[in-house]
């Protein structure tokens, strides 16, 4: 037992003598010296290497999207490598896939400045900001479903395309030792530009939405970056069938804003499900909405509800299903669980609509 | 057989530990409260599941069963037998397995509703491939812990 111990004892020091030692030679003996990276053939950054390509790029104010803080538990991270990354790491094969690796896609947080390097990023991210605001207004939309309202301090206004998702920074707090982003579609009217609104619903053991339900009071100061996602409202003027549950309502919410302030009268219609009458938030702004757009209707879908319910009843595609007939030429915009987009899809395609006029976010 | 079973508390092991611990992954971290080492909190739960006469691999079959059924249900509650009904909550992202392998899952949480006594128990689906592959059930104090006996008692109702 005693020979066990010691011998544990040994091969423990062993191991950490040799890590600092690495550590050390890291620091030390590992001097990259001066890189650049090239990003989309066209700008320039030069700085030390030695650090991450994720934290090159956002000491640069070049946001990539990431979740985990660069981890490399999120796989958001990804990058086109063109040139000057190495070889692809153990750390990030689980995320990518075999398309992907082929293309010289990488997970920005795991492969580090050496050496000059050439990327790809989608020009989008350039205009990618980081913001601090000031927290406005929490409201109870349900039991577990909250929307916050933030002003825009510095930078004071964003500039966003309906549709698109924010990331809300979460700092070390009691029981969380990791400072994170989570992403979070905007909520709010893209004409009230000094203000960002997301609709969030509370995720058991979640680090970002435990925060902001639990510690999180009108008045404390928010850091969050964006605007990024290509989930957006075509330019055509084809029917609109919106689909969405819970925190889904937030792009769609924003989309409907944009149509009132462009006096849309395109002809829209938002099936939004819940499993009782409990689940359903904003009716009033949807009803509102009802009024204002010329040809918008608002079905609220419930699965179980109580007596007196006169709405739609059943699962939100069993509603479509029922109330659509032929929408070959109907474009669909779903926001929602896997599981609610993957069903929506197919009474979409059994309803006529081909696939490449289905837009959705994913929650995945 | 779980390879969480780890008698010894080797570099890996501590380093594991403190992973569990840590709130890297979620809030609170997979250990919660829990002060006992990993090996022995794996230990009393399999020996518990073992007196009740059950595998890690049916427990995790049940829950992935019930999981499975509940998502039809697209976020809402869902007849899973006389006594029992599930929902599932499907959120933005992946949870990665806290152990050196590949493992990862969505970020799905299923509720299970015991009708008769008004009980509720919840797990992630990465909770199912702990079970299943760590024989890891989470430490006291977790968001996800449940004990084997309740879990047990509840889901094949």
């Amino acid at each position: 037992m005693g020979l066990t111990l010691v011998s544990i004892f040994i091969v423990s020091s062993f191991s950490a003598v040799l890590a600092a030692i690495l550590v050390i030679a890291e620091r030390v003996i590992a001097n990259y010296g001066e890189c650049t990276i090239t990003i989309n053939k066209d700008k320039h950054i030069t700085l030390k290497g030695g650090c991450s390509l994720l934290e090159a790029l956002t000491s640069e104010k070049i946001f990539i999207p990431s979740a985990c803080g660069g981890k490399g538990t999120c796989g958001y991270c990804k990058v086109t490598v063109n040139e000057g990354a190495g070889q692809l790491l153990p750390t990030e094969e689980p995320y990518l896939s075999p398309e992907e690796r082929k293309n010289n896609v990488r997970l920005s947080c795991q492969v580090k400045v050496r050496n000059d390097m050439d990327i790809s990023i989608p020009e989008e991210l350039l205009s990618v900001r980081e913001y601090s605001c000031e927290l406005v207004d929490i409201k109870d939309l349900t039991y577990d479903i909250k929307q916050f309202r933030m002003k825009l301090i510095e930078p004071a206004d964003m500039s966003f395309i309906p549709g698109q998702y924010l990331q809300l920074f979460t700092p070390k707090y009691d029981g969380n030792t990791e400072e994170v982003y989570r992403a979070y579609s905007i909520s709010s009217d893209p004409k009230d530009k000094g203000y960002a609104e997301t609709i969030i619903r509370l995720v058991p053991g979640g680090i970002c939405t435990t925060y902001y339900f639990q510690y999180m009071k009108k008045g404390n100061k928010v850091k969050l970056n964006g605007p990024y996602g290509e989930f957006r409202m075509s330019n055509t003027n084809a029917k609109m069938i919106c689909i969405a549950g819970g925190s889904g309502m937030a792009p769609i919410k924003c989309i409907l804003h944009h149509m009132k302030n462009t006096g849309s009268t395109r002809e829209a219609v938002y099936y939004f499900g819940g499993n009782t009458e409990k689940d359903l938030f904003l009716l009033d702004e949807m009803k509102q909405f009802e009024k204002d757009l010329a040809n918008f209707s608002f079905v609220p879908v419930v699965a179980k509800p109580e007596q007196g319910w006169n709405g739609e009843k059943g699962l939100v595609t069993e509603a479509v299903l029922r109330n659509e007939k032929d929408l070959s030429k109907a474009e669909a915009y779903l926001c929602g669980s896997p599981g609610m987009i993957d069903a929506s899809i197919v009474v979409l395609k059994n309803l006529g609509m081909p696939e490449a006029n289905i837009f959705y976010d994913k929650f995945s | 057989m779980p390879n969480g079973d780890i008698m010894k508390r080797s570099p890996q092991t501590q380093k594991l530990e403190d992973f569990l611990h840590s709130s890297k992954l979620v809030a609170g971290g997979f250990l919660g409260t829990d002060t006992r080492p990993l090996a022995e909190i794996i230990d009393a739960d399999l020996s518990t599941l073992e007196q009740l006469g059950y595998t890690t691999g049916q427990i995790a079959d049940r829950l992935a069963e019930i999981s499975d059924k509940a998502k039809e249900g697209l976020g809402t509650r869902v007849k899973i037998s006389d006594a029992l009904e599930a929902v599932t909550q499907e959120n933005r992202g992946v949870l990665v397995c806290p152990w050196p392998h590949e493992g990862h899952t969505t970020k799905t949480v299923t509720t299970l509703y015991h009708l008769p006594s008004g009980d509720s128990i919840q797990w992630a689906d990465m909770c199912i491939h702990l079970i299943r592959e760590h024989g890891f059930f989470q430490g006291h104090g977790s968001v996800f812990r449940i004990d084997p006996e309740k879990l047990v008692k509840i889901i094949f109702s």
